[in-house]
């Protein structure tokens, strides 16, 4: 879509609700069983019954409404819409603690997935520019780099986004909202308008997918009033100078590493290990490449308050919590990613029992997206244990549509689900960590293929490859089927979509070797793989 | 290990491997004399190697690794074209890709002042890279103790297989020739002026960028020296027979192609041929003639491109065989000297087998290191079935942007099964990182999908990021996966190749 044909979009907050977020792998919780069970057989009920009643009284005014247009949302409101049924979606966004608001689409477009990709995009070129001189690129004086610039242009292309959002739910015949939803029983949901009107829609099945939105720490004073999180970072009109940022999630390694490579001073301070919920050797990687890159990383430490200075810097004081002794520094900005929490407050989910989890706040869900509340559904950020990640909510979304159309009964996979993770060393997987293979299957019954590569293009540039890794967790004897792949490098995310899918197709280590490398690209090391962990081999790839 | 190359040298196993092509009595008669006429001058080896490319180093390493004394004799430097060209066309394309991120930078926040590119420069890094990847041969080879004979080799009319380098000789019962090829040349006699251009091999020596350059060819070396030239600076001119690139590629691929050649600024005579070639005081002046086949009635048109520094033929590439004294071995050839070879790598003599470039077939790197490595453990480790599967290869087109291909066109699919029985899925999208850049170019996807079941045969793409994308899903496309596996695979966001997973 072309940026010049997009009209700005009013200024008022517009929609809201939200999914993102790179997923904790290999934390997926299944649900009971008894509710899966449960849940079948109430889809199955419920549907046959209303299909009937609807067609004989028409007694709601949709099919479906959605609470929360999000890329699950969207999504799941389409297909119903594809599906004939007649489907509203109401979208809202609330402004963040620091007044940050956009349109509609959610996290992904607005706060997430899109603006992070291009960041790290804008940071990656400026790692071109220090390489495109050893490529015999004669640049005359310093580069230097201008965050207006770049922010404006990625909040144009997310303003584009927003505005094709809407084109093309008008096109699909979905009712778009721009209203605050909340149930009030499990056919009816109450609408609030930004300006306070209210209105009462009717519809045969609720889903809710209003995902989630960044956390602030407990008990840091000054953390609220002087940090930001990541639903700021991105719709900054002036760059932020000197930053740090907090706990070493994927959200705050993507954020340091972009932050980094457009050449600003970033520290990142982590309370116990980065990456929780990864393969840990490869988490290691990530962070002593980023380390290399610039990041600074203040280890095992915990936060204590926030003071903002009368130069205007913000003080931070921290305790190391190895040693127990307290430290301070000065920065400009400080960005919490400390975690998210799901947006369920204002649903009124309570009055009518929808139950949720306890100690996350998310809902409990069956296998086939049901609550324990008949007639009413939650995907995506919001559910328990599901990962927090765009293609999930949308597939998700899309199928659960369908079975709501009754013209199917797939359920949602939520096993191989490969993802990656966008830090200047990009890193993709997808499968168990070795960590999760071997805890499931036993040391000896897994067989690690590794091997330490050096990207072409890393060499006449000088870089330093030492992190560009990839190792195949592979059930030992047998064809040796592949548990789990992990690879960081250069385009991870491009190379790992493919061995996702023979992941999903189940392929072996054998399959691996029968297939003809690429040569030379980074991919063809992972079909080139031969050393095992257990051989105490060197796994540095020599040669073509 | 010790076990195996007993069996592997015993007579009994190799008179069995070698009844499928001889008859027991010529062999017996033949290992008679051969034991007669021993040699003591003659090394004796298990496994021969002539030519030290990358088929010829991985089959000897790996045979070597399986327990057989193993040389290889090469005349040149070690890694063959992968080292002389691939590697170093990757390098140039990288520098070529930095000349289009340098034009997309200021979109991205950047403040880039004034850049000039410098071929000298690079040319000194690239060269110090290959001299270093050639050390990393000799060490690997010296490591998988395997013998490295420098010098030409040459079959002797003895009645064993032998091979003479330098006077001296060595002699295997298992003898692999993997001499690769070379680009074709063409001489003053096929056209008046035609050595005053160079080939792939030569474009690696330029000391410094041409002004203008003039690729004749449509083939893939062709597509991606064009698009080095281009983007770094050099004006350049593409001169094809027909009217696009890459004309055994699906035609999907090979009209992009052609139209991203052209939206980069290479300047693309279609229907056309050079007719002669002559140096002048400002350069080389070239013919060339133009004339649509399908417009019968249109005249042909001839025109001249002056001063021309860089006049470089891509027009194929041809087997080495020269020297070699093949014809000693009585070895079957085809038309055009490629050395004809089974799907086990057995020339038509037993005891001596090719593999890659010099055989014809899939002339890409990695086919001849696997195709080296299955042989080793065919001969060495009695995986009597180990051979390589020559379908589904896939390969990439490091083009501007880069093109990444497996498994069958949709001509060919059509032409195969049939058209009722083939479906296609198409998309073309502008890639994220052009998002908010104003040079765009977009990246096209397409599968080929047969039967009801809807099994993927082909896959075919153009874009940023292809080359990286494309392995494995070649993994899946092997595995026999359908288009319904393709939509069962979660996709990774936001990437390009989530596109294949999402189609519709």
């Amino acid at each position: 879509m072309a940026l010049s044909l997009i009209p700005p979009l009013t200024d008022g907050p517009i929609s809201y609700q939200a999914i993102y977020q790179p997923a904790q792998t290999g934390s997926f919780h299944n649900n009971n069983m008894a509710a899966l069970c449960r849940g079948r057989h109430r889809w199955k009920r419920t549907n046959c019954l209303h299909v009937l009643t609807r067609n004989l009284s028409g007694i709601y005014d949709y099919d479906l409404v959605v609470i929360g247009g999000g890329s699950g949302g969207l999504a799941c409101s389409k297909e119903a819409a594809r599906l004939g049924q007649k489907a509203a979606v109401l979208d809202y966004v609330e402004p963040s603690v620091k007044g940050t608001k956009w349109g509609l689409g959610g996290t992904c477009v607005n706060v997430g997935c899109i603006p992070k990709k291009l960041m790290h995009q804008a940071a990656l070129l400026g790692t071109a520019v220090k390489d495109a001189r050893k490529y015999g690129w004669q640049i005359s004086g310093p580069i230097c780099h201008d965050w207006a610039t770049m922010a404006e242009a990625i909040q144009n292309h997310v303003r584009s986004l927003n505005w094709g959002h809407r084109v093309q739910l008008q096109d699909k015949k979905v009712k778009y909202l721009n209203v605050k939803g909340s149930l009030v029983d499990e056919h009816t949901v109450r609408g609030l308008t930004k300006a306070g009107k209210e209105m009462i829609l009717t519809a045969k099945n609720i889903v809710i997918a209003t995902g989630g939105r960044p956390n602030y720490p407990i008990g840091i004073p000054g953390a609220k009033e002087h940090g930001i999180t990541s639903d700021d970072i991105f719709w900054l009109k002036k760059e932020m100078v000197l930053s740090s940022t907090r706990r070493g999630s994927d959200v705050a390694l993507e954020c340091a590493g972009f932050l980094t490579g457009i050449g600003l001073d970033t520290t990142v301070m982590v309370r116990s290990i980065a990456l929780r919920g990864f393969d840990q050797q490869m988490a290691g990687l990530i962070t002593d490449y980023m380390a290399t890159y610039g990041t600074k990383f203040l280890w095992k430490s915990v936060p204590k308050s926030v003071d903002k200075l009368s130069s205007g810097a913000l003080q931070v004081t921290w305790t190391d919590t190895r040693t127990g002794d307290e430290h301070k520094d000065t920065y400009d900005s400080v960005l919490w990613a400390v975690g998210r929490a799901p947006e369920t407050k204002a649903l009124g989910l309570d009055q009518l029992g929808v139950r949720l989890k306890k100690e996350t706040g998310k809902i409990l869900l069956g296998s086939d997206e049901s609550t324990s509340v008949p007639n009413i559904f939650a995907f995506g950020d919001i559910g328990e244990g599901r990962p927090e990640l765009t293609p999930t909510a949308v597939k998700a979304g899309k199928l659960l549509a369908r079975r709501l159309a009754g013209l199917s009964a797939e359920l949602m996979n939520y096993d191989n689900v490969p993802t990656t993770v966008f830090t200047p060393l990009e890193y993709a997987c997808v499968g168990l960590s070795e960590e999760d293979a071997e805890e499931r299957h036993g040391k000896d019954g897994i067989e690690v293929y590794h091997a330490f590569y050096k990207p072409l293009e890393f060499i006449v540039a000088e870089r330093d490859a030492s992190q560009c890794y990839l190792k195949v967790v592979c059930a030992r004897g047998g064809e040796q089927k592949i548990l789990g792949l992990h690879f960081t490098g250069p385009n991870a995310g491009e190379v790992a979509q493919g061995f996702a899918m023979g992941f999903q197709c189940g392929a072996t280590y054998s399959h691996l070797l029968q297939t003809v490398g690429i040569h030379p690209t980074c991919a063809e090391e992972v079909v080139k793989v031969n050393i095992t962990k257990r051989s105490g081999l060197d796994p540095a790839v020599t040669g073509c | 290990m010790a076990i195996l190359r007993q069996l592997a040298r015993s007579p009994a196993t190799s008179c069995l491997r070698e009844q499928l092509f001889w008859s027991p009595r010529r062999h017996a008669a033949l290992t008679r004399r051969a034991m007669a006429s021993a040699d003591p001058q003659t090394t004796r080896l298990d496994f021969l190697v002539i030519g030290g490319g990358s088929g010829g180093l991985a089959g000897a390493r790996r045979a070597s690794e399986l327990g057989a004394s193993a040389a290889v004799i090469e005349s040149h430097r070690l890694g063959g074209t992968c080292r002389a060209n691939h590697v170093p066309s990757q390098v140039m394309w990288n520098a070529a890709v930095h000349a289009e991120y340098l034009h997309d930078h200021s979109d991205y926040g950047f403040e880039v002042e004034s850049v000039r590119f410098s071929w000298e420069a690079l040319k000194a890094k690239r060269d110090a890279y290959i001299s270093h990847l050639n050390r990393i041969y000799r060490n690997n080879l010296d490591k998988a103790k395997v013998q490295n004979i420098q010098g030409h080799a040459r079959f002797t009319n003895d009645p064993e297989p032998t091979v003479e380098v330098d006077g001296r000789k060595y002699t295997a019962p298992h003898i692999l020739i993997a001499t690769g090829g070379q680009p074709t040349v063409l001489s003053d006699a096929d056209i008046p002026g035609g050595n005053l251009g160079i080939t792939s091999d030569g474009f690696f020596e330029l000391e410094t960028l041409p002004k203008r350059t003039v690729i004749v060819g449509a083939g893939y070396i062709a597509v991606e020296m064009a698009g080095i030239l281009s983007t770094l600076g050099s004006k350049t001119s593409m001169i094809i027979r027909q009217s696009g690139v890459l004309r055994n590629f699906d035609s999907f691929l090979s009209t992009n192609c052609t139209k991203e050649l052209q939206n980069s600024g290479v300047d693309l005579w279609k229907n056309s041929q050079v007719t002669s070639v002559r140096k002048t005081e400002k350069g080389l002046e070239v013919t060339v003639v133009t004339k649509d086949q399908e417009k019968k009635n249109d005249e042909e048109k001839t025109s001249t491109i002056q001063e021309v520094d860089c006049l470089l033929w891509a027009i194929g590439r041809q087997p080495n065989t020269s020297g070699l004294n093949v014809a000693a071995m009585g070895l079957e050839m085809d038309e055009r000297g490629h050395i004809v070879v089974d799907e086990f790598q057995n020339t038509s003599r037993p005891g001596i087998y090719a593999v890659g470039d010099v055989c014809g077939k899939a002339l890409l790197t990695p086919v001849a290191i696997a195709a080296g490595r299955k042989l080793a453990h065919r001969l060495f480790e009695d995986k009597n079935d180990s051979k390589l599967d020559y379908s589904c290869i896939p390969t990439v087109v490091f083009s501007h942007p880069p093109i990444g291909t497996v498994g069958l066109t949709e001509e060919e699919a059509i032409r195969s099964r049939g058209k009722e029985n083939v479906k296609v899925y198409k998309t073309s999208f502008t890639p994220m990182y052009h998002a908010i850049t104003s040079r765009k170019s977009q990246c096209i996807m397409k599968l080929v999908c047969e039967g009801k079941e809807e099994k993927v045969v082909g896959l075919h793409m153009q874009g940023l990021g292809c080359d990286e994308m494309l392995q494995g899903f070649a993994v899946a496309i092997k595995m026999g996966a359908t288009k319904a596996d393709f939509d069962k695979t979660v996709a990774i966001h936001p990437t390009s190749s989530e596109e294949f997973v999402t189609m519709r």
